[in-house]
């Protein structure tokens, strides 16, 4: 075999590699499993503990897959998992996908223009109408920052 | 030759992954469609709907509502559809992975195991050596010392025009 043959079949099998992605971090621990739901009635009572999430992927960081929208049991509600940059690197085709996230639920409160923001590009997102007038309270937004996730077939 | 290559090409990735993704081909075909009788209430058949209409022959991994006017199918090759009902179009995403681009970035941003880090601190030290090493090596008229000092000076002073900039 060639150099060049060598150097393309590492770069293939580095490539193949990226493109399966199962396990990130630590091992997922089921024994916190809990609802998304569950989480999303009563936020702040989770801020301190360790949590285990589960749904489909239905969306992911297009750039730097630092990020993940994991939907809820419950209809349009979802959850987003958040990593720091190169931490842990989603994969886009794990969109559709079922993962488990174990991790610490982040509480981030927001001013009322960032509230504003964000719900005008959620309404937008949604293909909704929006009247910023309408808020008139700053919200919070939570994320897990996990530890450990698994993307399952 | 080849972890400058490397570190080169996904450098460039990367600073301008801004304006394009180094990682992904994404698509986007948006296709306005008529009005139609959805079955609303089966996701199974709404699938099946969509399928037929979009004339899109791949297997889907599952289905979700986004919102209450926004069907979405995800697919088994990382593609996805989307039914949106209130503008009554589907908008279909098609990904494809940039292999050797994903690659190059993987290995540049250290997003490997700790051997690799390691590696690249090896040969980041040996860059060192080398740009060092080479203000003692030539001697004469080629020496950096002399008028050629110029050339090193400004490969100091332009970072840190950047910096203070």
């Amino acid at each position: 075999m060639n150099f060049y043959k060598l150097l393309i079949l590492i770069i293939a099998t580095i490539g193949l590699s990226t493109a399966k992605a199962e396990q990130f971090g630590e091992p997922v621990d089921n024994a916190s499993l809990l609802k998304i739901s569950t989480i999303m009635a009563a936020p702040d009572t989770f801020l301190d503990q360790q949590v285990t999430i589960e749904g489909t992927v239905v969306g992911v960081c297009a750039k730097r897959g630092c990020w993940m929208t994991i939907a809820s049991d419950k209809r349009f509600e979802n959850l987003q998992i958040k990593v720091n940059d190169g931490d842990m690197v989603f994969p886009m085709t794990a969109k559709g996908s079922k993962a488990m996230a174990t991790g610490k639920l982040n509480k981030i409160q927001l001013n009322l223009s960032r509230t504003k923001a964000l719900l005008a590009h959620r309404a937008q997102q949604a293909g909704n109408e929006f009247d910023e007038n309408t808020v008139t309270k700053p919200m919070a937004i939570y994320q897990l920052v996990p530890t450990g996730v698994e993307i399952l077939e | 030759m080849g972890l400058v290559i490397i570190f080169a090409v996904s450098g460039i990735a990367v600073n301008h992954k801004d304006d394009w993704n180094p990682n992904y081909r994404v698509e986007q075909v948006v296709t306005s469609i008529s009005a139609q009788n959805w079955s609303l209430d089966n996701d199974t058949e709404l699938a099946n709907q969509v399928l037929a209409i979009s004339k899109i022959d791949e297997k889907v991994k599952t289905s979700y509502w986004a919102s209450p006017t926004q069907f979405k199918l995800f697919f088994k090759n990382g593609n996805n559809l989307l039914l949106n009902l209130k503008d009554q179009q589907l908008i279909y995403e098609k990904i494809a992975p940039r292999h050797v681009f994903q690659a190059f970035n993987r290995l540049h941003l250290n997003e490997t195991k700790a051997s690799w880090v390691i590696f690249s601190d090896a040969f980041a030290a040996l860059l060192i050596f080398l740009a060092l090493s080479g203000l003692f090596m030539i001697k004469g008229r080629h020496s950096p010392w002399g008028i050629k000092s110029l050339w090193v000076i400004s490969g100091i002073a332009l970072p840190a025009v950047y910096i203070f900039m």
